[in-house]
């Protein structure tokens, strides 16, 4: 017997019989990837600098063991109190959001996005990402008619704009746009009709033109844009980064230059490799089988993500595995696009592959959120 | 929640998530499938560096083995406007002072849009050492500044032959596109005018270069490969440098002399500002001599020019001295003309051998029955005197041209009857000696000359009415074309060719200044084959008659005054004066002349533009020539002579 949410069960019921081993292993192999890649974009600079070549594959182990001890504690207690508490986690994370603009908070490279703690890096914006999603979920979920009325779009799109807009102000493109993806896609399974998300859609374009115009839009930004559209056109470099990584990849051809063997990775051509550029050295080292390889992992990730989703016991667990789906998907889909040139560049990390506690802290809780609702599917 | 609706609305939600996906798929297929082979290709040029060493060019050499051209290695100090960016003014500043040179016109040299902004542009070439030595200590001070040890032109002998041996220039937008010139790159040296250019590709040699393994900072991480540069092939040419000098000191002297001399027509004395001399073997075709003037020291194209510096040493004040008139010149070709048309005029059967023409001081177009208040024209002779009857020999030798206008007549009153289609047997003859076709000369920027023809008439009246307001051929068309005037045009070459196959029974070969193309070590590679591919339209006889008559040219015919004195008898020499009318110009000079002795054949031609009559002064020019080509004492130059 066990006791949740002050229900009981039988035995062949209890949570712990009802693991996903399927998405734990995805999940594991991702993060074994991850580590041999962060290895080899790493290596060559830091023996270079005379440091120890290990040293983030170290940091991302240690990462790694944080996150594994994360998982079952986001899976442990019953997800339905994550309904009970969401207005206090969306607040709270709207706070961080407005502190870390404070000189509490720290700038890396222009961009005022991080606490630094105990001498770990943590950006709010990660965990602004879950707050949302347990936040559209709550709402949806109570809503009682069938259809989705044009003012619950509204304030489902109000949630999720206000820490939408505080990440964009950081400045960090990137996140917001997984934000909007993740309020499409929670909206489209509660049942959004066209004709609103077209409203949506249009606000956006409003909201960004306006962006662009008060010159709330730096101007890096807008050279990664204009870089993407118009490469004759490129202070910034921009389009030399995304060109180098194209030529990374496209190197690889179809079984890849082989580990630690890739010299547009060796020679440091690509920038940010061990991070947002990470899927460069899959491209490279591992080839067009590599890549479909990664991929397919994501995939199984993501089809567990739906399958959970559809299984759920209640609207909550449904809306908040479809809004994990969308996140993965969504930076699965902006991380290689970008690598690959066809998505402009925004500096997304490849959830577990790209080195980085922050959001390797904000995958491995999602993936607690969705075995917790797999889990529960039966209680 | 797993009723049907929200079932549908996550497979919406994942079908979205497979378009993703597939998208993905999609694009890495294609770069790394497809479009693989490229991306490698780029992976593999972004670690490597490669540094072009440049290979030595050919020397070029006259007949006998004399080096014309050379290399020697001078110090070019090169700006780089991108890696100077931002400090243009300080380096300017600095390097007018070490180098002398204001800052303005350094500016200008920097600026060179010959260059691309990546490219060191050099500033200047054979820089002192204390300069090269100031620069390295303060590299820091001048950065894009670099000092390159580059192979240029040396010409030992000057100015010598300059026209021939061209010179080396950038190269131009139009050759990049060129694919013959594939591998070139922008601000690469290639030939630009002469044998430089011609042979552009035998002397040029095979560019070497070091390649090195850079990381993305461009760091050196070592050589990974090399290939030595070979050196360009060598060029031995028919021009023998005693002949050139004899044939470029002569046009000088003689331009000089007559430039003291009176014109009669323009009460002034003449200009004799230009001028060429061509001397030729006409067995063969091979050019021994080519003069130009005014001429040019190229070793001028060595150093950077600017525009202005350019205008002022090669414009119109100076007349053009980059310009070969002996191949480009185009110039009424006077009484020299006159052989051709009497060859023409025997083979048509309008003249024969024997017949005695008059040769009166002037001669009016005859009564047409066709026509007959056409209004008839007068054309006078060269002189008022009337000369009385004559055979066509002595025609030619005197330059009679009261002789020769009726002849052109006859052409137009024989082949242009009004009920027929006009036939042009004159201009077809003309055409097979040569005029109005180019030469095929291995040099650069020949012309063609001009025949002119009915047909071509019409065209320049069609294109503009001014040019010819009555647009039609007349019979004073035929009258001038026989004494070399009206619309004729010919090169100095043309002239010289044409002359070498009266010397030569016949043959017409193709002018050339090639002989051979060794490679560095003295292995040859080819030799310039003979082209005497085509034969005159006349026969042997005809050929002999007018060959005999022109020998009596400097003995007894208008050139007498300017071979007084000469061994007749030592040297055979016959030869032709032309005195040809430019419109609000002096007369332009010309004299011909074919030569025999000692088992050696020349054809020796001059033309200098407003020298007078030819025997004024390219008969003395061409005298002096063949008195230096057969060892003669040289007799200087004389003075007027006054006739044609």
């Amino acid at each position: 017997m066990d006791l949740v949410a002050g229900r009981a069960y039988t035995a062949e019921r209890r949570p712990i019989r009802h693991l996903d081993p399927v998405l734990l292993a995805a999940v594991a192999a991702l993060a074994v990837v991850g580590l041999l890649m962060v290895y080899s974009s790493t290596r060559t600079s830091l023996n270079a600098l005379g440091m120890d070549p290990g040293v983030y594959v170290k940091k991302q182990v240690a990462f790694l063991v944080i996150g594994a001890v994360v998982v079952p504690l986001m899976a442990a207690f019953d997800y339905r109190f994550l309904k009970v508490y969401a207005g206090i986690i969306y607040f709270v994370s709207l706070a961080l959001l407005v502190l870390v603009r404070t000189p509490l908070g720290s700038s890396v490279r222009g961009s005022q996005r991080w606490f630094g703690l105990f001498g770990f890096q943590f950006a709010p914006s990660e965990l602004a990402k879950l707050a949302v999603i347990v936040m559209l979920a709550a709402l949806l979920s109570e809503l009682r008619s069938r259809e989705l009325s044009l003012s619950d779009v509204y304030r489902a799109t109000g949630i999720a704009a206000l820490p939408a807009l505080l990440v964009f102000l950081q400045p960090d493109l990137g996140t917001s746009i997984v934000i909007a993806s993740m309020l499409v896609g929670v909206l489209v399974v509660a049942g959004a009709r066209g004709r609103q998300l077209g409203v949506l859609a249009l606000m956006a374009v409003v909201l960004i033109l306006g962006a662009f115009q008060l010159g709330l839009v730096k101007d890096y930004q807008i050279a990664r844009l204009t870089g993407f559209f118009d490469p004759q056109n490129d202070p910034q470099r921009t389009d030399w980064n995304r060109h180098q990584a194209e030529i990374a990849i496209g190197s690889g051809g179809l079984t890849g230059r082989g580990y630690l063997k890739g010299t547009q990775t060796n020679l440091d051509f690509v920038p940010e490799q061990h991070t947002d550029f990470i899927f460069t050295v899959v491209g490279e080292e591992f080839g067009f089988v590599g890549a479909m390889g990664v991929l397919l992992l994501f995939g199984v990730l993501i089809w567990r993500a739906f399958r959970i989703a559809l299984l759920s016991k209640d609207a909550f667990g449904t809306y908040v595995a479809a809004g994990i789906a969308t996140l993965f998907a969504i930076q699965v889909f902006v991380s290689v696009g970008m690598t690959t040139g066809i998505m402009p560049i925004t500096g997304i990390p490849l959830p577990f592959v790209s080195y980085g506690g922050s959001s390797l802290l904000t995958n491995s809780i999602a993936i607690g959120m969705l075995l917790n609702v797999h889990m529960r599917r039966f209680t | 929640m797993t009723e049907g609706r929200a079932g549908f609305r996550l497979r919406v939600l994942a079908g979205l998530v497979v378009f993703m996906f597939t998208a993905l798929t999609t694009r890495l297929w294609f770069l790394q499938v497809l479009a693989s082979e490229q991306y490698r290709k780029e992976a593999n040029n972004n670690q490597t560096r490669t540094v072009d060493v440049l290979a030595k060019r050919g020397r070029i050499y006259d007949a006998s083995g004399n080096v014309l051209v050379d290399n020697r290695e001078s110090l070019v100090l090169t700006v780089n406007r991108q890696a100077a960016a931002g400090h243009e003014e300080e380096i300017i500043f600095q390097l007018s002072k070490l180098l002398g040179v204001s800052p303005q016109e350094l500016a200008n040299r920097i600026e060179d849009p010959r260059y691309p902004v990546y490219w060191p542009v050099p500033v200047a070439v054979d820089v002192p050492l204390r300069v090269v030595y100031y620069v390295s200590e303060y590299a820091a001070d001048f950065p894009g500044v670099e000092i390159a040890k580059v192979p240029v032109r040396t010409y030992p002998d000057g100015s010598l032959a300059a026209h021939v041996l061209g010179y080396l220039g950038q190269i131009s937008p139009e050759k990049l596109e060129d694919p013959t010139f594939a591998g070139y790159e922008a601000g690469d040296l290639v030939g630009v005018a002469g044998v430089e250019a011609v042979y552009e590709h035998d002397l040029v040699g095979t560019e070497g270069y070091v390649q090195y393994r850079v990381n993305s900072e461009g760091q050196n991480l070592g050589e990974i490969g090399q290939r030595a540069p070979a050196a360009g092939n060598d060029i031995y040419l028919t021009i023998d440098v005693p002949t050139q000098q004899l044939a470029e000191e002569s046009l000088a002297l003689g331009m000089k002399a007559a430039r003291g001399i009176a014109d009669a027509a323009t009460n002034a004395y003449l200009k004799a500002n230009a001028g060429a001399v061509v001397v030729m073997d006409p067995q063969t075709g091979a050019i021994l001599a080519l003069a130009s003037a005014p001429t040019f020291n190229p070793s001028i194209f060595v150093k950077p020019l600017t525009n202005r510096e350019y205008k002022r040493r090669f414009g119109h004040t100076q007349n053009y001295p980059l310009m070969d008139r002996a191949i480009y010149g185009q110039y009424p070709p006077g009484s020299a003309y006159k052989p051709f048309i009497a060859l023409s005029a025997l083979e048509q059967g309008l003249v024969n051998e024997t017949q005695n023409y008059a040769c009166p001081p002037t001669w009016t177009t005859p009564y047409n029955e066709d026509d007959p208040n056409a209004r008839r024209y007068p054309f006078h002779n060269w002189t008022t005197a009337d000369l009385g009857y004559m055979t066509l020999a002595r025609a030619l030798w005197m330059s009679c041209d009261t002789v020769f206008y009726p002849i052109g007549y006859d052409y137009w009153a024989i082949y242009y009857p009004p009920s027929e289609p006009a036939r042009e047997p004159l201009q077809k003859d003309l055409m097979a000696s040569g005029f109005g076709e180019l030469t095929n000369v291995d040099l650069p920027s020949e012309q063609a000359g001009r025949v002119p023809t009915a047909e071509w008439k019409r065209e320049v009246h069609r294109a503009n009415p001014q040019a010819f307001p009555e647009g039609g051929w007349y019979p004073g068309d035929f009258v001038n074309m026989s004494i070399g005037q009206g619309e004729t045009l010919v090169t100095p070459l043309q002239i010289a060719q044409a002359y070498s196959a009266i010397m030569n029974d016949g043959r017409v070969c193709v002018p050339h200044v090639l002989d051979e193309v060794r490679t560095p070590t003295g292995v040859l590679v080819r030799r310039d084959r003979l082209r005497c591919t085509h034969r005159l339209p006349f026969s042997q006889q005809e050929i002999a008659y007018v060959r005999n008559a022109l020998t009596q040219v400097p003995q007894a015919g208008t050139a007498a005054a300017a071979f007084v004195g000469f061994p007749f008898s030592q040297v055979w020499i016959a030869g032709k004066t032309g005195t040809a009318q430019v419109n609000n110009k002096q007369d332009y000079s010309w004299f011909a002349a074919m030569t025999n002795a000692q088992g050696k054949e020349y054809v020796v031609v001059a033309l200098v533009e407003q020298g007078g009559h030819g025997s004024t002064t390219a008969a003395p020019i061409v005298r002096r020539i063949v008195e230096g080509l057969y060892g003669l004492p040289q007799s200087g130059f004389l003075g007027d002579s006054g006739t044609d």
